[in-house]
């Protein structure tokens, strides 16, 4: 990097970059404690790391372990996995709005889990729906492009959100067509329609954790290749990136992560629309800073959306997914209205 | 008045004193459109789990004595009848709102209007508000808080459509949410009942839900032949209209009020009846080949297709019934993804 103009400015940048992942860390572990310690009952943040630490046979303890440890873990890979994905996405559409709720993608995920998986082929469990959450968040999202990609003007928001829009109605009918065949998917499908970390439990996190490895290791290796994208495709191509390449591998690590998320809380939308903007708000627009980053605020809007989501309304809970969608909308409302989203 | 001076394909019609311009072609296909629509009409009520002849049927319309009375005007014809207006309220609504943003895409079924009429209707339903005297008026106000929201997010020294859009995909999503939400508090039976209703079906509706839409659709035909001529005016650029005299805004803010209170009424009634409100105004002025969507020939545009999905949406995999939403929405959506491919200016529109 010789184009930095002096050191000093680009030390400067580095530790800012550094202050900000620290600050991350340490929201991610208060959220994380949070999601620990509260819920129908509080515990106490020290007998939450009593428990974690030094077990214990104590109900607080087992609580913690058996129920809000599993879905503490899972909220963290979900909610790092959806908003990694938000950000490829955003980098390889070259568009703002670019997120997999919005798009449709975790709708065509998790229609191909409730009309193939639970339907049809009576596949029950995570490993199982894992593979059609690929397959459908896949083609949901070559899908999507294609449609929002053709014509004059290329893939602009509205017609990405539109396409989106347009996808998910065609999808609502035909998961709606196959329910109303099949009463008894209906009761499995409107409680994971919705979005939600309660009752996973610790066979969901070690069944899904190769999963987003994969996931991981193709959005990172694409990394470059999407700076130099944001930079313009001709720009891109300048600068010896192979702008099919990057775009395939990343769409691929795009829809893994997202099967990932939906196949394990089902479509929890604006995650992966909110966070990215903020990780580029605080360490620029580098990939290689800003796809860490997003995988850690990502987990802390999920936990906190979850754990307000439990205390709002006690004894019952809101769905994190509806907490996601109760906070990503006005964050795309000052968006859209703040830039020049439109044309 | 002289030959010369009267448009191109219109015809003038004298009635006593009075005189006006028929769009000759409009007037021929609102014809052929009304004479399809009672054939599809006619066939709908013969059409069931038992078959009743096509004469018989207009034997009982006739008001005749006949066996099959029970069958045709007791079991079918409320349900055809709900049919009918919801098609011709989401047709009308359609045109209206897309006349006002000149975009086909501010439908209401994607700006959030019907959403917001089906949050608020749901919500009620999970907690057992069923009587079908209130549920209407919640629809109503759902849809208008929510179209109300969208425009007020959306302005911002004056209106993008694309920024319209957006920000009411944005709402749709958010109150689709606020719905599965309602719909996890409720128990088995009631989540059944609403998410049947949420895909928008006419099964088992009866006289109690065609009533009250009726009187109410009454009310409104008559706001809707004054939006007839408003229309013209607001398809006029804002400078001309404004120099014959036209208060721009409030026949707008007109309009599109009358167009929303017309979707949320017909969503409260049926459910959201996907896409109708987008494809009958966008097909009718490709058949009278107007430049303005003619109102009458969206109305039953909407009718017929309402009726013809709700006839297939009972046969098809019969003995179970399709909600009619899953049909208008399996026609709706992969035209919506031709318009947007289609579309040339991308954003603007």
């Amino acid at each position: 990097m010789s184009a930095v103009p002096t050191s000093s400015a680009r030390a400067s940048l580095v530790s800012r970059r550094i202050g900000w992942t620290a600050i991350a860390v340490l929201a991610l572990l208060l959220a994380m404690l949070l999601s620990l310690a509260i819920g129908s009952r509080q515990i106490a943040p020290s007998a939450v790391f009593d428990a974690l630490l030094h077990g214990g046979g104590s109900d607080a303890a087992e609580v913690v372990r058996s129920m809000r440890l599993p879905r503490t873990v899972v909220g963290v890979m979900v909610g790092a996995a959806l908003a990694m994905a938000g950000t490829v996405m955003q980098g390889i559409t070259r568009n703002p709005i670019a997120d997999p709720g919005i798009l449709g993608i975790s709708q065509g995920a998790s229609v191909a889990v409730v009309v193939l998986a639970i339907a049809y082929a009576s596949v029950h469990t995570l490993t199982g729906y894992v593979w059609f959450a690929f397959a459908g968040a896949g083609v949901a999202a070559v899908l999507m492009y294609a449609i929002a990609a053709r014509g004059r003007g290329g893939a602009t928001p509205v017609k990405l959100a539109l396409a989106g829009a347009a996808i998910n109605a065609l999808l609502v009918s035909v998961t709606m067509a196959v329910l109303t065949t099949k009463a008894a998917a209906l009761d499995e499908f409107r409680f994971w329609q919705v979005g939600s970390l309660s009752g996973r439990d610790v066979e969901v996190a070690s069944q899904i954790w190769p999963f987003l490895l994969v996931g991981v290791v193709l959005v990172a290796s694409v990394a470059r290749g999407l700076d130099a994208l944001a930079l313009g495709e001709d720009v891109a191509r300048g600068l010896g990136q192979n702008v099919a390449t990057v775009r395939i591998v990343g769409g691929l690590g795009a829809a893994v992560l997202t099967g990932v998320g939906v196949a394990a809380a089902g479509p929890i939308a604006f995650v992966g629309l909110a966070v990215p903007h903020i990780a580029r708000a605080v360490v620029g627009t580098d990939h290689r800073w800003v796809l860490p980053m997003a995988a850690l605020i990502g987990p802390v809007m999920l936990l906190v959306s979850a754990t307000v989501g439990r205390i709002v309304f006690p004894p019952s809970e809101v769905p994190a997914g509806v907490m996601t969608s109760l906070i990503g909308v006005p964050f795309l409302v000052a968006l859209v209205r703040r830039k020049a989203v439109a044309a | 008045m002289r030959p010369g001076v009267r448009p191109a394909g219109y015809a003038l019609v004298r009635a006593g004193r009075g005189a006006f311009l028929l769009h000759r072609r409009a007037t021929v296909v609102a014809g052929v459109l009304a004479v399809l629509l009672a054939a599809v009409c006619v066939l709908y009520l013969s059409v069931g789990e038992s078959f009743v002849p096509p004469g018989e049927v207009v034997r009982v319309l006739a008001g005749q004595p006949s066996p099959d009375r029970l069958v045709v005007e007791t079991l079918r014809l409320p349900r055809m009848t709900l049919g009918l207006l919801v098609g011709a309220a989401f047709g009308v609504a359609g045109a209206l709102i897309q006349t006002v943003a000149r975009n086909p895409l501010t439908s209401p079924d994607i700006i959030g209007v019907t959403q917001g009429a089906s949050a608020l209707t749901v919500g009620a339903m999970t907690y057992s508000v069923t009587s079908y005297a209130v549920l209407p008026y919640l629809s109503i106000a759902g849809g208008i808080a929510a179209a109300a929201l969208v425009y007020v997010f959306a302005w911002r020294g004056g209106l993008h459509a694309a920024r319209f859009v957006l920000i009411g995909i944005g709402f749709a999503i958010a109150l689709r949410s606020m719905m599965q939400l309602f719909l996890t508090k409720g128990d088995y039976l009631v989540a059944q009942q609403a998410q049947v209703w949420m895909t928008g079906s006419l099964n088992g509706r009866g006289w109690d839900e065609a009533n009250p839409l009726t009187l109410a659709l009454l009310v409104l035909l008559l706001c809707v032949m004054w939006a007839a001529r408003a229309q013209r005016s607001v398809a006029l650029d804002d400078d001309t209209a404004t120099a014959l005299g036209v208060r721009l805004g409030r026949v707008r803010l007109g309009l599109v009020l009358l167009g929303v209170v017309l979707a949320a009424l017909a969503t409260g009634a049926a459910g959201p009846v996907d896409f109708v409100a987008l494809l009958a105004p966008q097909i009718a002025p490709r058949m009278t080949r107007t430049a303005q969507i003619p109102l009458l020939c969206s109305a039953l545009l909407g009718a017929f297709i309402v009726v013809t999905a709700d006839l297939l949406a009972r046969k098809l995999f019969a003995p179970t019934e399709l909600p009619v939403g899953v049909l208008t929405a399996a026609i709706g959506a992969p035209y919506l993804i031709w318009l947007i491919i289609r579309s040339r200016t991308g954003g603007k529109a």
